[in-house]
């Protein structure tokens, strides 16, 4: 589903670096993101639904190599193939739900608002226990209403991918489980693959697949050909732990 | 499409964020542009109306109370002259004169008393029932005949002029014999009666019992050979029926009598210099007036008032138009956020700058639009509006 | 009811006048008339037949004449309602006979363009009727009405100068006709004054003799010839009361009449009454409507017949 190699990113002239040698997440295996804030989680993220470009290396996203495509085209290609899921959720606040869901088919052409889209966008929202919700504006929902019309509104495009940044982040433990078990609910009913940042350890073992950012050099560093030199991270940063285990990739093949 | 909808739900959501920008900017646009119709469009009736009436003979005194109680029928009264003067006009044989006596109300609206000679100057017709025939009768304006509801057959009660006037003008019922067709000018708003008429209100002739009938004697003092003395409860008639019209009667010399004004209609330039020059002498009692000139003279104060608040507009205009870009900017920065995400989600460019710009858009024309309405109803009412400006 | 009446008044009397206008006599009128029949004709309405059939003369076939009183109603004492005021409105000339005649104008609507006053010329010279009332009541304090003597034309000098205010009026709206106008004035006056000198010789030898009048109409007639006359009140059709009776005998006393003009015949009861109180009656018509037979001269041509038998016994 997603193959990084020899990626390098920097933001401007800041001493923000991420390097990425290689990273392959398979179809359908749901991923999670762990690392120190400023590893470069949602950089990563962001690098492969194609909002941020690379300043070297490639990332093949659903077979598609982003980094090649121009920004419109990177916009729809976002908009059709990769569901996003934000840490504040990102409701627009004078939309209903209902018109936040349907927001991916407003606002490209490349996606048409059909009676079939209605439909659907209701039945999403039933599935996620908030259809009796849907004239409603943000404001008057809860925390955990808010992130399902998210979850609602990323999955509405049937995106192969599902990039969510700290889904659960605001959320009271109650809720946390309850949305993380709406979003793998979904994720499996529509086959999409989920990719997720997360600085909670608990969440772990609910996913397939641990990455775990120290392992790539994501630390402020200003030579090239060192750095080239240096940049031998593991094609597989992480490992499979089928027992839901954390395996940290620098504790387990540390240099 | 898809873009002005989420515009449409902004605007609607920010409702009275919205309502604000748009009044601003209706203001913005309405205060210099409405000002603008308003002065033209009136100042066009105002000339109009004097042109159509070529000069006034009146009272000396003030010439704009003259024409505005002539052409407009205002509340002020001008200064009377006599009824001489219209015999003095026709015996030049220059023009054509038409008494007017414009001193009393019915029902709030000015009791116009003239000859039918005003009726075919102002191209009034008829529409319903007849004119003037007989004293006593009044052709109302067809505002008069829908705000009073009157028409042929109906009665209209003059006013008195004042709560302590106890002789001379006393209510006179008068039958209405006709409405008269819309025309768009005050002449809408008037009842019109004959000069004669009007002087019956203004208690110059009366109807009352016969006197050397036996059923007077209550009423009779004295009665020495052909002199007959009556007490004042002689019953006057308030009306003129086809039974008593034949009582009504008139004392003393008609040229005596009084009008507020004579309109002069001249049939050509040559014939109003050589009238003009007969009233130019000081000694006159009367003037004679070009309304033109006089309105002329009204409207160069009222464009200098204009040009001041049209002045005083623009600048008030200028300080909300940047009011207005200032929020708009500020919008813009505190919807950075939203435009990020609708850019991560992976809306189109053009789609975020339509649903960004479309909110300004809006508001701009629905503006504009606004102030175009507005400016449209000022036209229409422009008239009205500015007779109450001058007070008439 | 009354409304109706006087429309058939109207359409009587125009039928009348259009068949008095081609035997207009003393003139050519249907020869000049003939001249020119493309313009619309002129509609001159009046208020008495004597200006009617001044109009006419003077007219010449030009104008149409319209005099829409009814004829079994003085038009003195006439008042018109508003469809006819109406038809006056319509007019393109209206002739007024003036001194107080037809009082009915000052209370109706009329376009003040159209009207001429035609004995406006000698105001200076009308006769008062000598029983005007004065009356006083309420704050305005005492006024009269004052009655001024109207039947001007019995004065034939007088109607010759209203004679030629029609002329002058006519002239006035329609120059274009001055020949035909003139022509017809000048037939008028020469029958006017015919009258007039037919009448001053008959009444040449009237000195002091004292006559009574039924009615106080004839002031003109008695001014222009010196007549020593006096009025009662009586009307025609009508027997007096013993007040009227009392009255004629008081001045009897002091005026010993043997003639009475009537403005009609008297009723033979009335002519018996005056017979025993030593007065005769005689006719003489003032022509204030138009005559059943006959034009206005023919009317003053008997009236001058009746005034040969009243002044005539003296000679």
């Amino acid at each position: 589903m997603i193959q990084v190699e020899g990626l390098e990113f920097a933001y401007g002239e800041g001493d923000f670096r991420l390097r990425v040698p290689a990273l392959n997440v398979p179809e359908g295996e749901n991923t999670a993101f762990i690392g120190p804030s400023g590893s470069g989680k949602t950089t990563l993220l962001n690098l492969i639904a194609g909002i941020s470009v690379p300043a070297a290396g490639s990332i093949r996203t659903h077979g598609v190599e982003v980094t090649g495509l121009s920004d419109s085209a990177r916009r729809s290609f976002r908009i059709s193939n990769v569901g996003l899921v934000f840490q504040e959720f990102e409701l627009l606040e004078y939309l209903t739900v209902q018109d936040n869901i349907l927001l991916p088919f407003r606002i490209n052409p490349s996606l048409r608002l059909d009676r079939e889209v209605r439909e659907r966008a209701v039945e999403l929202a039933s599935q996620v226990g908030i259809q009796d919700k849907l004239s409603r504006n943000p404001h008057r929902l809860s925390q955990g209403e808010r992130q399902r019309v998210a979850v609602c509104r990323a999955l509405l495009p049937q995106p192969g991918l599902l990039l969510a940044d700290e889904p659960t982040g605001n959320l009271d433990p109650l809720n946390k489980d309850r949305v993380l078990d709406i979003l793998f609910q979904q994720v499996e009913a529509t086959g999409t693959t989920l990719v997720a940042v997360t600085h909670d350890h608990e969440l772990l073992p609910r996913f397939e697949r641990v990455v775990d950012f120290k392992s790539f050099e994501a630390v402020p560093s200003p030579t090239g050909q060192d750095e080239d030199a240096r940049t031998t991270g593991p094609s597989e940063a992480s490992e499979r732990l089928p027992s839901g285990r954390v395996a940290r990739p620098d504790q387990d093949r540390g240099p | 499409m898809q873009s002005f909808y989420l515009a449409w739900r902004y605007l609607a959501y920010h409702r009275l964020k919205t309502a604000i920008l748009v009044t601003a900017v209706t203001l913005i646009v309405y205060l210099p542009v409405g000002l603008r119709v308003l002065v033209d469009q009136s100042s066009e009736q105002l000339t109009a109306r004097a042109d159509a009436t070529p000069l006034l003979v009146g009272a000396r005194g003030s010439p704009l109370e003259l024409v505005l109680n002539s052409l407009y029928f205002g509340s002020d009264v001008p200064a009377q002259t006599r009824y001489a003067a219209v015999a003095e006009i026709r015996e030049s044989g220059l023009a054509l004169p038409i008494p007017l006596y414009t001193r009393f109300n019915a029902r709030g609206y000015p009791i116009v008393g003239s000859s039918l000679e005003y009726l075919a100057f102002r191209e009034l017709r008829v529409e319903q029932g007849r004119s003037l025939a007989m004293l006593g009768e009044c052709l109302v304006g067809a505002r008069v005949a829908a705000a009073l509801g009157v028409g042929p057959g109906d009665y209209v009660i003059s006013s008195p002029e004042s709560v302590f006037d106890l002789a001379g003008v006393y209510p006179l019922r008068m039958r209405v014999a006709g409405v008269l067709g819309f025309s768009d000018s005050p002449d809408d708003d008037a009842i019109f009666v004959d000069l004669k008429t009007a002087w019956v209100i203004a208690g110059l002739g009366h109807g009352h019992q016969d006197l050397s009938q036996p059923e007077a004697v209550g009423q009779v003092l004295s009665r020495e050979g052909n002199e007959v003395v009556a007490n004042a409860s002689v019953q006057q008639f308030n009306e003129v029926t086809e039974g008593n019209i034949d009582s009504f009667h008139f004392h003393g010399d008609l040229s005596d009598y009084p009008l507020t004004a004579v309109v002069v209609v001249p049939p050509d330039e040559r014939a109003s210099a050589l009238l003009q020059g007969r009233y130019q002498s000081d000694e006159q009692a009367v003037q004679i007036v070009r309304p033109r000139e006089v309105m002329d003279e009204l409207l160069g104060t009222i464009l200098t008032v204009q040009k001041f608040v049209v002045a005083g507009a623009v600048i008030v205009g200028g300080a909300t138009l940047a009011s207005v870009i200032l929020v708009f900017l500020l919008s813009l920065r505190l919807r950075a956020r939203e435009r990020q995400t609708l850019f991560k989600i992976g809306g189109s460019r053009a789609s975020v700058g339509l649903i960004m710009g479309s909110e300004i858009l809006a508001v701009l024309i629905i503006g504009v639009v606004s102030a175009g309405v507005l400016t449209m109803l000022t036209s229409r009412f422009a008239s009205a509006a500015i007779r109450a400006l001058i007070g008439l | 009811m009354r409304v109706q009446g006087c429309w058939a008044g109207v359409v009587l009397l125009g039928v009348a006048c259009g068949g008095a206008e081609e035997a207009a006599p003393g003139s050519s009128a249907a020869t000049v008339s003939a001249e020119d029949p493309s313009a619309t004709v002129p509609v001159v309405y009046v208020v008495n037949y004597p200006l009617a059939y001044m109009a006419e003369r003077v007219g010449n076939g030009r104008v149409q004449v319209e005099f829409p009183a009814p004829d079994d109603l003085d038009p003195a004492m006439w008042s018109p309602g508003p469809e006819i005021v109406t038809a006056f409105q319509a007019a393109d000339l209206i002739l007024l006979n003036g001194a107080g005649y037809a009082g009915w104008v000052s209370r109706v609507s009329l376009p003040e363009g159209k009207l001429v006053d035609t004995s406006a010329g000698f105001a200076d010279r009308y006769l008062t009727v000598d029983e005007a009332v004065t009356h006083s009541h309420g704050p305005e304090g005492e006024h009269s009405h004052e009655a001024t003597a109207f039947t001007t034309w019995l004065d034939p000098t007088l109607a010759l100068e209203q004679a030629r205010a029609v002329h002058a009026a006519l002239v006035d709206h329609w120059p274009e006709n001055r020949t035909a106008f003139d022509e017809g004035l000048e037939a008028l006056e020469a029958d006017l004054t015919a009258l007039d000198a037919q009448q001053a010789q008959l009444t040449a030898n009237a000195g002091e003799q004292p006559i009574m009048a039924s009615h106080p109409v004839y002031q003109y007639l008695a001014g222009r010839y010196g007549l020593n006359l006096r009025s009662v009140h009586f009307e025609p059709g009508e027997m007096p009361d013993v007040a009227g009776w009392r009255q004629l005998a008081d001045i009897l006393s002091e005026h010993p009449a043997e003639w009475m003009l009537w403005e009609g015949e008297p009723q033979p009861g009335v002519r018996d009454r005056l017979r025993e109180m030593g007065v005769e009656s005689v006719v003489y018509d003032p022509a204030g409507n138009r005559p059943e037979e006959g034009d206005y001269l023919t009317v003053m041509g008997a009236n001058a017949e009746n005034l040969r038998t009243v002044f005539g016994s003296g000679t």
